[in-house]
């Protein structure tokens, strides 16, 4: 089966059609060989305030075709949460906004960021990724 | 109809994983209201490996705007000539920051801000040539 990231778009704002569909396989990068064999997700409640790192950053991710799905779970459309990746705003998910992007983990500092508006917002994410190793026990 | 995105996602990476499936409707910033504006659907062939503007903030109806509103943009590497390459890749800059390389096929759907004169911009890989296919939805 592998792993697929399949989107339809549908719009009425022109006269004509406006429509998109696309469906890619997620592979490693730079080959059609190798898919992607990592995953993590999570559901985390953000509250108000106070920035985030939702997902670190690491050597390991450099250079690779790591994918992110984040969605904005909160009911209030009024309620949003600022996505920022090496301290610039990218943008806004506002309630029921969802994304899917590559994300390059190009140094240390691309962390994804997140900081929550409006009040406590509730985040699904799901990360398809490589080469992550865990890191030895410490103590 | 408004406009919508459904995603779905299907993955044998985990045990278990039942795929996911999302719909939202696009809407102006903390509002129910439909959003708008739109760039109309648009495709643009790269053929060096140079940063160049996707799309110019300052022409939008939107201008450059300050106040993060709720932009989205739908970007799909579609290869050339109707073949697609897993090899290619472009990578995607916003607001001055990579967010990450799209592979042949490989899209992204993601929102945006508009300020500061932060395009967004694209730069290959390679000086092989490739397509972009690419919408925007903005709040004018």
């Amino acid at each position: 089966m592998a792993t697929t990231a399949a989107m339809t778009l549908n719009s009425d704002l022109m006269t004509g059609v406006l429509s998109a569909n696309a469906s890619t396989t997620m592979m490693k990068a730079g080959t059609s060989a190798d898919g992607l064999d990592q995953m993590k997700m999570g559901y985390n409640k953000i509250p108000t305030g106070t920035s985030f790192d939702l997902l670190d950053a690491t050597a390991a991710g450099i250079d690779k075709a790591t994918k992110v799905y984040l969605c904005n779970e909160s009911t209030d459309e009024t309620y949003y949460v600022t996505i920022v990746i090496d301290a610039k705003t990218i943008g806004r998910l506002y309630g029921g906004d969802w994304m899917f992007i590559p994300w390059n983990q190009d140094d240390a500092t691309h962390d994804l960021e997140i900081t929550a508006t409006g009040g406590t917002n509730n985040v699904t994410w799901i990360c398809f990724h490589e080469g992550e190793t865990l890191g030895t026990q410490a103590d | 109809m408004a406009t919508t995105a459904s995603i779905t996602l299907a993955s044998d990476i985990m045990p278990n994983f039942g795929g996911y499936t999302k719909k939202m409707t696009l809407t102006e910033a903390g509002t129910l209201t439909d959003i708008k504006e739109t760039t109309g659907y648009a495709r643009r062939q790269l053929s060096a490996a140079s940063k160049v503007d996707l799309v110019t903030m300052a022409n939008l109806m939107v201008g450059e705007d300050t106040a993060n509103l709720s932009h989205k943009i739908f970007i799909k590497n579609i290869g050339y000539r109707d073949k697609s390459d897993k090899t290619t890749g472009v990578k995607v800059y916003i607001n001055s920051v990579e967010i990450g390389v799209l592979y042949g096929d490989d899209w992204m759907l993601c929102p945006i801000v508009a300020s500061d004169g932060e395009d967004i911009e694209v730069e290959p890989l390679t000086d092989d040539t490739v397509v972009l296919e690419w919408v925007m939805f903005y709040e004018g």
